[in-house]
Order: C-alpha cells, then structure tokens, then sequence
C-alpha cells in the first residue's frame, strides 16, 4: 500500500496503523497510553498526526492507514495539539519530579522535556489531593500522579485476567480504583507488578524496602545474607545503565559486597534445592496416584491467584515453597546451624525481579526457621522473625547502587560466597518462562529412570509462546507436560484442569509475560524485545555452565547429607514445603 | 436509639432480578436498577455489588466502574426526600447557587464537613440533596426537584414555603 508520510511517498502493508506506518519510515510518534501488545485506548491525544481530508487531527496509535494516505507528522497545528494536550495533562500533575520515584525514567517528564514545553499556562482544577493506596505489601498507587492512560487497567485485564483496578467516577473525578476504594491490598490484586511495569509516570510503584535494608546493614549486630533471584543479572546492568539483557553476574556480587553484605547467595541455590523437592514430589504423586498434574508453585503472583479464582484446585500445586523463601527457612537454620550464628541475628534480604515476593515473604505461615529453634532455642513470641526480612527490587537494588555511587559496569567480576551461592545451569534458567519445567525435567528424569540424560535442552518449553507443551518419555513412561506465563494463560490450563479435559501430568505457570525476567521488579522499560535479549543471556548462562543438573549441585547434595537427609523428609517437610489458603475474590 | 441492621437485599429476590436480564445487552444497568429500587434507602450496598458481579460474572472493579460512573446510581443511604438544586447554566445566572446554600438554614440542619457540595444526606437520613447539571427547564428557572416534583421559578420566599411543607409532613408522619 503506498501512503505519504511528511512528503515522502512509501510502500508498506496493509493493515498498519498510521503509528506502526510512521515508525517504518523511522518517525516515532510520541504517545503517553499506548503501548504494544498491551494497551491502545488512544485517551492521551499526544500521538495525533494531520490526515489530508479528515476534519480533524487523528489519533495515530488506533487510525488504520488507507491507500494514498497523506499524513504529515511535523505540522504546526499538530505540534500545538500535541502541546496544549500534554499541558493539559501536566495541569493536575504534581511538580515534585526531582523526589518522585521515577524522576529520569518518566515518560511524562521526557515527552515535556521533547516537546519543548517552557511555561504551563493552566492552573490545578482539581481541588483536593487524592490519598495513596498503601494498602498492598507490593505496590504502591498514587492517583495524583495518574495521568489516566489506562495501561495498567489494560494490562491487568487483557495480559493477566485480574480485573483488580478499573477507572471510577467520570470526566473531572475519573481515577483509577479498586472495587468500593477498598484498595489493593483488600481486593483480589496478585501483586504482580505489571501495572508498575507500564505505567508512564510514578502513580504506581513498588512498596520500598531501602530504608529497611539500610538500617540493618548499618547495625552491626546483624548478619545480613543477601541472596538474588535469577533474573537480577539479566536486569540490573540495563538499569544501572548498560544495554538490555547485559549479563553481568561477577559486577552484580562485586556490587552488593560493597554495599556491606556479609554474604552474598544465590536465590539459584536454593532453585536447586526446590527442583530436588518438586522432581521428587512429582515423582511420588506420578507413582503414588496422587493428585495430577501437579503445578509448580515458585511465583508468588500465580499463587495468590490460584488461592482468589481457583481455590478448588489448589491441591494441584506443589507444596514446595518458592526458591526466596527456602533460602530464608535454609539460612536461618542450616546455614546458622554450621556457623553457630544466633538465627536472631540474621537478616535474609531478597533482590527480585517481582514485587508479589514482597507479600509472600511476609505471609504468616514463612516462619518456619523460628519454629525450627522456638523448642532449641526456648524462644518466645518477642523474638518472632520471618526466613525473609526485606525484599528489593531489581529497580531498588539499583537505587542503593546508584545511592551510594558505585560504578556498576565498571566494577570486576566476584563470585558468590559458599555454600549458599553454588548453583547449576538448571537454576538460572528458573528465570524465564520454561526454565522451572525444563530444570525440573532434567532432573526428574534422571531420577525416575536412573539414566543419564545425554540431550539436556529441552527446546519445547523455551521460547514466548502463551502455553508451551511436550511430551517427555521417562523411559516408557510418557508424560505430557505445558508451560504457562501470564496468569490468562495460566487460567486456561486451570479452566482444563476444572472441567476436566487437562491431558497434562505437570504444568509450570509463571505470572509475568516472560517468566521472571519481565516481572512487576524488572527495570522500566520493559518489553517482548527486551524480555528476548534477557532470556537470551539465562540460556548462555546456563549453557556455560559446569553443572546443569540440579542434584548434581555438590552443595546441595552435602545440604541433604548434613541436615536434610532426604528429599521429601521430616525437615524438608518442616522447613521447604508449604500450605496454601483459599481466598475471597 | 438502636440502630437497626442494614438492608440487604433477599438472596432469592436478587436471583429473580438477575434472572431477568442474564445474557441481554446491557444486563448490568438493569440489574443495578431494579436492585437500587428494590432497596428501602435507593442504593446499592457493597454487599449488593458483590453478589451482583459474581452472580453476572463481572469483575468487581469494572462493577464498581459502570456504578460511580452513571450519578444515578447511589453508592449511600439516600433520605426519604430528595432535593434536586439545578445549577445549569440558566438556573446559575437566576441564583441556583444562593438558593442551595439556603437549603441546609432551612430545614435547621448542619451539613457535614465532609460532605461534597453536589450530593450529601442528612444524618438522620431525612433529606438527600443533591444537584444536576441541567433540568431542561431553562425557561423556568430556577428550578429545584422535590421528590420528583420540579418547582419552578423558585426564590428564597417559594422554597421556605415548599420545605416547611415537607418538614411538617415528616415529623407528622414521624410522629405515627
């Protein structure tokens, strides 16, 4: 189809809109609401373009292009659109940008910064100042910083089936709510972040942990343990600077060492302690009739969401508690055990890539480390501590990096201390959407069959495909398996599951678009392009790796012989594995 | 005085109003209309809300969306009578704004300091006043709707007479 762009005649296929059209012959149209594969509500009025015979400007972002369509971009008239709406915009919008928690990495604050705004002519009209939602243990709302663009109502129902917010009220009171104002933390939100992930300006944002961290790293009196989720080293360089999906593991530990850790873990540590419970709980349900197919149980998102919507199917999860929180329950006994360190001195800080690790590391039931000394130790409730105290964010992390003026890139590369940093090329790949089924196949098999399994990559499950299956063959025993990422993808494997049509024996869901690597924590931006370079830099890692099989982590196998003695023992039951709860929609 | 448990509207009573209009176009406006008529107070509780969202299968937010978007639908107890102030743009230029500060003297209440000015209820829920953009009654204005009834060309002098009449009819059918 051939169109015209600013004078300049172009070929381009049917079916684009003007945006798309525009971006090929390499104009970027600017626009606040919509984003790709999420959200195209065209509320904003910034990416409008002047169409010859249309009356009015038209939005880019939903206007369909038509043969000999003559488009200009850089007219006066649409420069002045674009202006006069973005400062009408900017009229309700706080000025605090200096303090906000997204200042420099704001697209209102660059699109005014781009369009050359100097003087804002209008004055605020809305008359009081709309409270904070700080009902989450994740996230944050702040609607006076809410421009109304819709992303995350969008992609909140489209990408995760939530429905958890909707706009309220109309023209001057519309805002974004939560049924009756009740707030996230009331209603059936799964923390998952993605709403932080799309929203253009700082009105939502992750609950933050720093001041808390600070405080117990500058208290002498605590050991602090850090320990950081596989998808951190794909994540932290973009943020402190570097291009998407940088690999940089050995900067990551230099880095967090010199933020006075005592010890630096691996979250992939105890991913392969989780693989040896799930393979080994999934092996026993297989042999034993029990409940099939079972469904893992690493991603906090997709746990609260099961417990809201499906509570009828939670026996399908496993009973495995995720990787973060049997680092907690293995640091504060074993680890404390082998040091003679008072488990009441130590700290566990979490970095994640995910938000919803902020509620699952304070549910009531992940204390099982101070009920494994409360009888030893003759403790009482005074002493009560959690196996997690703080969880970060990738984006903090890089706040605390930033803060205290480390030079990321440029720092040399450390290893993780022992024995809570050995993992294998099985745990890294716990960070994209695959890499738990995967991990968990490549030991599973082996394990049931006494083999030894000679391709180790299973290229089924990799990939962003919705719903992934295959089918494996344990020696005979074939059994046919799905990966999920994003909860209405995962929905659909429970709608199976419920109606009874499920073929599968094991699923592996993860909440976020991407797995872990593009959770609610990740740096802002985050998309399918960028999900792609990070899953990328997992697999080299895992394909680098000495050990890609989970139970021959040596440290995990001396862990089983020192303390745990078995899988699926009375410790491991007692300190990795979990219960779950139904819950109110 | 005790007060009395709030209404809720009888499971069965609710099933049939859903059962009406389950699957049609538009099924929630209605169902949200009849449940708010059915309510002795004219509004729709959270509990109300709830029920109607699952049993529709609507998410809760959305619900709560089509609820505060529509100023029909009432999210509070509304009094036994209503008091509808126009302030259009007629009916501001012919003192619509003056007339609805006299209201609350009137009747000898206080109105609550958190009460916005378009749509508040006395305390003992005997008046809801509240103010529309335009009757269409431009012609006539200053207009004011109570209960129902639109009185036209109201001054000071009209609506001291129109509220002591309800007033007296309140407390004579209080007094029963």
């Amino acid at each position: 189809m051939q169109i015209t762009i600013n004078g300049q005649t172009i070929d381009v296929q049917d079916g684009l809109t003007i945006m798309d059209a525009c971006a090929i012959a390499g104009i970027d149209i600017p626009s606040l609401c919509y984003l790709k594969d999420v959200s195209a509500n065209a509320s904003c009025g910034i990416c409008v373009v002047e169409v010859k015979g249309a009356r009015t400007l038209l939005r880019s972002c939903i206007t369909q292009i038509t043969e000999g369509m003559e488009i200009v971009t850089n007219s006066q008239r649409v420069m002045d659109a674009r202006r006069m709406n973005l400062e009408l915009l900017l009229a309700n919008h706080p000025q605090d940008c200096l303090i906000c928690d997204r200042n420099e990495n704001c697209e209102l604050q660059q699109l005014t910064f781009d369009l050359g705004m100097h003087g804002m002519r209008f004055v605020r009209t809305r008359k009081e100042i709309l409270p904070k939602d700080e009902t989450s243990a994740s996230l944050v709302r702040d609607p006076e910083k809410c421009i109304l663009c819709g992303r995350c109502i969008a992609v909140c129902r489209e990408v995760q089936s939530v429905q958890a917010i909707d706009f309220s009220g109309r023209g001057s009171k519309s805002k974004v709510a939560t049924f009756m104002d009740l707030g996230l933390g009331v209603v059936a939100c799964t923390n998952c972040g993605q709403c932080a992930l799309v929203c253009p300006t700082g009105a939502i944002t992750e609950k933050s942990s720093i001041d808390d961290v600070w405080k117990d790293l500058h208290n002498p009196e605590k050991i602090v343990l850090v320990q950081t989720a596989p998808a951190i080293r794909v994540g932290i360089g973009e943020a402190m600077g570097m291009p998407y999906g940088s690999l940089v593991t050995g900067q990551m530990v230099a880095g967090l060492r010199k933020l006075g850790f005592s010890k630096v873990f691996d979250t992939n540590f105890t991913a392969d302690l989780t693989i040896i419970e799930e393979g080994n709980e999934l092996i026993k349900r297989i042999k034993t009739g029990g409940v099939l197919p079972m469904i893992t149980s690493c991603s906090p998102g997709w746990i609260k969401f099961i417990e809201h919507f499906y509570p009828k199917s939670l026996a399908h999860l496993s009973t495995c508690k995720s990787p973060q929180q049997m680092f907690g329950a293995v640091a504060k006994t074993y680890y404390a055990e082998k040091t003679g360190l008072d488990p009441r001195n130590i700290v566990v800080v979490s970095v994640m890539p995910c938000t919803a690790k902020k509620f699952e590391a304070r549910r009531p039931e992940m204390d099982s480390a101070f009920h494994y000394w409360q009888s030893r130790m003759d403790l009482s409730h005074a002493d009560h501590f959690y196996d997690v105290d703080h969880v970060l964010t990738t984006r903090e992390l890089a706040r605390m990096f930033n803060e205290t003026g480390i030079e990321f890139a440029h720092l040399p590369e450390e290893n993780f201390d022992s024995p809570l940093g050995e993992s294998t090329g099985a745990a890294v790949i716990f960070g994209t959407t695959g890499g738990v089924m995967e991990a968990a196949l490549r030991t599973a098999y082996e394990v049931y069959t006494g083999k030894t399994l000679t391709n180790i990559d299973f290229n089924a499950v990799r990939g962003l495909n919705g719903i992934k299956e295959a089918e494996v063959d344990l020696d005979g025993t074939k059994i046919k398996v799905a990966v999920a990422h994003t909860l209405k993808n995962a929905r659909q494997l429970l709608d199976e599951i419920e109606n009874g049509t499920s073929t599968y024996t094991f699923i592996e869901v993860m909440t976020c678009p991407g797995g872990c690597l593009g959770g609610g924590g990740q740096p802002i931006p985050t998309n399918t392009e960028i999900r792609k370079k990070r899953a990328e830099s997992i697999y080299y890692e895992d394909a680098h790796k000495g050990i890609r099989k989970s139970h021959e982590n040596p440290e995990i196998q001396r862990l089983y012989k020192e303390f745990l003695l078995e899988p699926l023992g009375e410790k491991s039951h007692r300190l990795l594995h979990t219960k779950y709860v139904e819950r109110k929609i | 005085m005790e007060k009395a448990a709030p209404f809720i509207i009888a499971e069965p009573e609710l099933d049939a109003v859903i059962g009406k209009h389950l699957g049609k176009p538009g099924m929630l406006l209605s169902v949200l209309e009849e449940a708010q008529e059915m309510h002795p107070q004219k509004y729709l509780p959270g509990e109300t809300l709830l029920s109607i969202a699952q049993k529709l299968n609507i998410a809760y937010s959305q619900v709560y969306s089509v609820v505060t978007f529509y100023s029909f639908f009432n999210l509070m107890p509304q009094g036994r009578h209503s008091i509808v102030v126009c302030r259009g743009t007629a009916c501001h230029t012919k003192g619509s704004k003056a007339l609805l500060d006299e209201i609350c003297p009137l009747l000898g209440i206080h109105r609550e300091a958190n009460a916005s000015e378009s749509n508040f209820t006395t305390s003992d829920n005997e008046f809801t006043i509240k103010t529309v953009a335009c009757f269409g009654q431009c012609a006539l204005s200053p207009v004011i709707a109570i209960d129902g009834i639109i009185h036209s060309n109201v001054n000071s002098q009209k609506l001291a007479k129109i509220l002591n009449k309800i007033k007296s009819s309140a407390k004579a059918s209080g007094d029963k």
